[in-house]
């Protein structure tokens, strides 16, 4: 709409009372057909079955996971607004923690919470005149593989990840290498291992050794999730991960802020997904500083 | 790089978050929208494009969550209204 020059200020909004009302019970009621005598019961269940799968084909499991986790938990420990900021976590809680559905713990379940969340778009020219640094959408990738996760054949990818990175970057021009850090939609830990992996930041099966040693946190090499994501911040669907983007391209992030704040590199161009169902569609974003 | 042809988030929303009893999801989506706009410092009057994020199901004590209903709590009349769902 923009660019047909029907809009100049396009508002993306979210809102849900998820925690406090009965519609996310009411959407597992709607979920549950045939197969949930077999006990498919809901995302975790349709998530679970696929990181169990992954665990098959390639080395991955609680071990990779808890690297997440407690990642993205210490980034949500810098970020007042977020749920768990007062919350630490070590390996140990981690592990010790309880199944949802095996083999996914409670805390690669992203929260269930109450709030809302928005952004405001606009062309570059009229940004320029506003109080904030815009961040500007220098790609965009989206790729939609599959319908339903029982006719889905990429449970371990490569998802429509692959494809959407690869042309958001080659609409922005620039290699994976010139990342500065990742939002990724976190619905669960795994999801955001096949998200890097089909983004192509390590092979299959490398991904435990890869986020060993902090390497998404605070201080990491490559920071992912920096206000604790969907899992430890709040979830809002695709406006987790893209208004963070935003604010940390725009720099207004205090004490989580990338750069020398936290030891990581200056954000001048952030990596941002978003996937739906079971992994059926994705959406890729690069955000940046220019 | 054309400016015209190029776009930027330029104003970003919040709202309460966690445990907020007593809210309408509506409600939460005009908090985040007014604040966004506040933020970006311009006026509702400049929001001429309004998309709803896909959502989950109501609750059983609300209307599914359109973007007109959302528009017309805001008091804006956007040219183009659009929601994605799941």
């Amino acid at each position: 709409m923009l660019d047909a020059g029907l809009c100049r200020y396009v508002l993306i909004s979210y809102g849900h009372n998820a925690l406090s009302s009965d519609s996310l019970f009411t959407m597992l009621m709607d979920f549950a057909g045939d197969d949930a005598v077999f006990g498919h019961f809901g995302a975790t269940g349709g998530y679970a079955l696929a990181a169990r799968r992954a665990m098959h084909e390639f080395n991955t499991g609680p071990q990779t996971w808890k690297h997440i986790a407690v990642a993205q938990r210490a980034w949500a420990n810098l970020n007042p607004q977020a749920v768990m900021y007062d919350k630490p976590m070590s390996f140990d809680d981690y592990l010790s923690s309880k199944y949802v559905v095996e083999p996914l713990r409670l805390p690669d379940n992203c929260l269930v919470n109450d709030g809302g969340r928005a952004v405001i778009v606009a062309t570059l020219e009229r940004a320029r005149d506003l109080k904030h640094r815009p961040a500007v959408i220098l790609g965009l990738g989206q790729h939609n593989p599959s319908v339903q996760v029982t006719q889905s054949g990429i449970l371990t990818g490569s998802t429509g990840a692959r494809k959407a990175c690869e042309t958001a970057l080659s609409i922005a021009g620039i290699t994976r290498d010139d990342i500065d850090a990742c939002q990724i939609y976190d619905c669960f830990t795994y999801t955001v291992e096949l998200t890097l992996q089909d983004y192509g930041f390590f092979e299959p099966g490398e991904g435990e050794s890869w986020f060993s040693g902090g390497t998404t946190g605070p201080g990491g090499r490559m920071p992912v999730n920096t206000s604790g994501g969907q899992l430890s911040e709040a979830y809002y669907m695709g406006l987790t991960p893209l208004s963070e983007a935003a604010m940390q391209i725009m720099g207004r992030c205090g004490d989580r802020q990338l750069g020398p704040a936290t030891q990581t590199k200056e954000p001048n161009i952030i990596l941002v997904s978003d996937n739906g169902g079971i992994l059926q569609t994705h959406s890729c974003c690069i955000l940046g500083r220019i | 790089m054309n400016r015209e042809k190029t776009y930027a988030i330029v104003g970003v929303g919040y709202t309460p978050q966690g445990r907020v009893p007593g809210r309408t999801s509506l409600s939460f989506h005009l908090e985040a929208c007014a604040n966004a706009i506040t933020d970006a410092g311009i006026s509702k009057d400049d929001i001429d494009g309004l998309i709803c994020y896909r959502h989950f199901p109501a609750s059983s004590d609300e209307n599914d969550l359109t973007p007109y209903l959302v528009a017309q709590h805001l008091g804006i009349e956007p040219n183009y209204l659009s929601q994605d769902a799941n």
